[in-house]
């Protein structure tokens, strides 16, 4: 069990002066047997309405709107959680188990999972039965492939695919960042995704904050018949208890951390920044 | 019927001036088209209704077990009535509404459920229409000008009166209203629907609000009058699709939404008509399940048919499916309106071929359904008459009870060789008469 503070911060301006501005912020720390709210103090800055909202997947926010003309929304949430990784995960929910609009496998994710398939029979002398129901049907199968498979595929989706920031845009699909085999977090999450869900693993996206100083963070949690166990493909690792989760959903679009909506005729720009530091 | 006819143009002349019209888009641009009007009735007799009205309405509750299951515990699918894949990828599943339950725990309150006769008068289920339904306006205002211009037609015939239509919408709305004023939600005037929208709202006493006349606060939602009054709405009739309903909980670059209408739903703070996510149970794929919904969750056989239909998802079926091809029409689930439809018969040897790599390589997409030769109407055409393919859309309305509108929107196809009657897609539209006697 660890304890960790975390700061995140959101400060959108724009060059001219937006209304009618509406904002979902979903900063609220995951509450499940893993990981335990200790603390959690939030300034939002302009806001004429804030209500704390939960969601179909669980995951709880502020919903808030600024209805007279402003140029910035800050949002600061600061507070401390408890995270155990031997504690119960959620329960699990069909929805995972199918691609979705960013995990839509293509013809090279699936080549690539049958190479992975074949390598893998080579290296551990396994039949690799469980990787192959899914990748031949091209359809979730319900296979359970173990915990080290998955490692196994992490590993090769790490060694071929590249963190290049700026490459890609919020709207890029696992089809299309593996294309240019680069990305960064929400890509290598996406690809991976995709992967799990054609090999008949149920897969869903996870966004949150891990230890350090620096920008929000993305990862997927896989599905291992009784828990749900975090990967970071981006990092190559299993989830430990430096991470703090935020949201979660089928993929990005469901489980983005902020979204707005605002009438006016200007440009935004965005800056996020996130501490987590443990609790000693 | 000869005074009929006689006013079919003055008829047709009335409708273009109220604006009885659908929109379209096209390559992009926005058309407006009449729905043509042809003054022969479908009738149907009071014995048949009470044989449609026991079907219909059954078919009904039990898909509103089907939501309230679905998007709660989900039995159905764990009892292996359903298999997972035609619910959990289905683009009409939504995530979001995971854990909802309406007011009244009613999904489903404007049903508009799609009906063919065959050659052989027997009916069959073609499909459900649980999101938006649209048409119930064109017969109520076919009736109110008809009746205005042959007044001797209705004195005559004992035809059941159809103008009740908007007094069951306002019962339904009222009854799952969780305090506050009725509106009818209208993207506005370049939405197809809109003549209809507008209609609806008149003569059911709602107002008919755009989407920037709407607003939440406080976990409740309101209508911003034109003084700047603020009045808490309890129901709304949304006539704007799921997916643009609210930007901060599905589509986030709709315009045509209001933000937040989604959290003060799940708080039971108001009602939406229908409710949002019922795609999932509307969806041609779930279409085949239906009649063992209604044994599942009713405990009772379907009244009603459904076309004779293959799901692709299925070996047996594939099969029968790529054997038969040429005689099959096949769907595409994820499509509405008349698109994504095709018939074997109109594909040439290579396109047929074509078609079956794609079924192979997606079957979850498609399903296959024999072609009921389903029965002709006349229409109006010059002096004469000819004979169209026809179908029927009945309205369900359930509230504190459901029930069948003593009418129906009947569409027919003006291309005599086709069976595809959707108004998008070039057709008309007739009465719908239900005897009384």
């Amino acid at each position: 069990m660890k304890r960790l503070s975390f700061r995140y911060k959101l400060d959108l301006k724009w060059d001219q002066a937006v209304w009618d501005h509406h904002f979902l912020i979903r900063c609220i720390p995951a509450e499940n047997g893993c990981q335990h709210r200790e603390a959690l103090d939030v300034r939002i800055e302009p806001a004429d309405t804030i209500d704390v909202v939960r969601d179909g997947f669980g995951n709880k926010g502020y919903a808030g709107a600024v209805r007279r003309p402003h140029d910035r929304l800050f949002l600061e949430a600061k507070g401390s959680v408890q995270v155990d990784r031997s504690g119960e995960t959620e329960p699990f929910h069909p929805m995972y188990r199918f691609p979705s609009a960013y995990t839509m496998p293509d013809e090279k994710i699936r080549q690539f999972l049958r190479e992975i398939r074949q390598d893998l029979q080579v290296v551990a002398g396994n039949s690799g039965q469980d990787l192959q129901a899914g990748a031949v049907a091209g359809e979730p199968c319900g296979g359970l492939m173990d915990q080290k498979k998955l490692e196994y595929m992490m590993d090769r989706l790490y060694g071929r695919f590249a963190y290049v920031p700026g490459v890609t845009t919020v709207k890029t699909t696992a089809a299309e960042a593996f294309l240019l085999e680069q990305g960064v977090c929400q890509d290598y999450a996406h690809v991976f995704i995709s992967l799990c869900r054609l090999a008949g693993v149920p897969a869903r996206y996870a966004a949150g904050m891990m230890l350090g100083e620096g920008a929000s963070h993305a990862w997927a949690e896989v599905w291992l018949s009784d828990r749900w166990l975090g990967m970071d493909p981006t990092n190559n690792r299993l989830v430990d208890e430096t991470y703090i989760k935020l949201t979660h959903g089928r993929d990005f679009a469901d489980a983005s951390i902020d979204r707005g909506r605002f009438l006016g005729f200007a440009v935004q720009s965005q800056e996020i920044s996130v501490k987590v530091e443990e609790i000693l | 019927m000869r005074d009929m006819v006689e006013h079919m143009e003055g008829i047709n002349r009335l409708m273009a001036r109220y604006g009885v019209k659908f929109g379209i888009y096209k390559n992009r641009e926005f058309h407006e088209q009449l729905f043509p009007f042809d003054p022969l009735p479908r009738v149907i007799s009071a014995e048949e209704f009470v044989y449609l009205e026991k079907g219909l309405t059954q078919r009904v509750d039990a898909l509103n077990c089907f939501l309230a299951d679905i998007y709660g515990e989900k039995k159905i699918v764990k009892d292996g009535v359903i298999p997972e894949d035609f619910i959990f990828s289905s683009k009409g599943y939504l995530p979001q509404c995971e854990g909802m339950m309406p007011p009244k725990r009613i999904f489903s309150h404007i049903s508009g459920i799609d009906l063919v006769q065959a050659k052989d008068k027997s009916w069959y289920i073609l499909e459900d229409n649980l999101r938006i339904p649209s048409g119930a306006s064109y017969p109520m205002i076919a009736r109110e000008l008809t009746r205005q211009a042959s007044p001797r037609t209705f004195m005559r015939n004992h035809v059941t009166d159809n103008r009740d239509y908007a007094g069951m919408l306002k019962e339904v709305m009222a009854h799952v209203n969780t305090g506050g004023i009725n509106v009818v939600l209208t993207p506005g005037r370049y939405n197809a629907a809109f003549f209809e929208h507008s209609y609806l709202a008149e003569r059911s006493g709602a107002i008919l609000a755009m989407p920037q006349d709407l607003y939440v606060e406080g976990n409740r939602l309101y209508y911003r009058q034109y003084q700047g009054k603020q009045l808490r709405v309890g129901t709304v009739y949304r006539r704007i699709s799921d997916e643009y309903l609210d930007p901060l909980c599905f589509e986030p670059e709709s315009l045509i939404g209001v933000p937040g209408i989604m959290d003060v739903y799940r708080s039971g703070n108001v009602a939406l008509v229908n409710a949002p996510g019922n795609g999932v149970a509307d969806d041609k794929g779930i279409y085949y399940f239906v009649p063992h919904m209604v044994k599942y969750y009713l405990g009772q056989e379907a009244v009603l048919k459904n076309a004779p239909t293959y799901l692709a998802f299925y070996e047996q079926d594939r099969r029968y499916i790529l054997e038969h091809l040429e005689s099959l029409v096949v769907k595409d689930v994820s499509e509405a309106g008349g698109y994504g439809v095709v018939f074997g018969s109109d594909l040439t040897k290579e396109k047929l071929e074509e078609l079956a790599q794609i079924i192979i390589r997606d079957p979850r997409r498609f399903i296959a359904q024999e072609v009921i030769d389903f029965i002709d109407l006349d229409i109006v055409e010059g002096d004469g008459s000819v004979p169209r393919k026809a179908d029927l859309r009945a309205f369900v309305l359930s509230g504190k009870t459901t029930r069948v509108w003593a009418s129906g929107l009947t569409r027919f196809s003006r291309n005599p060789d086709s069976f595809v009657v959707n108004s998008s897609q070039g057709g008309g539209f007739k009465d719908t008469w239900v005897l009384s006697q």
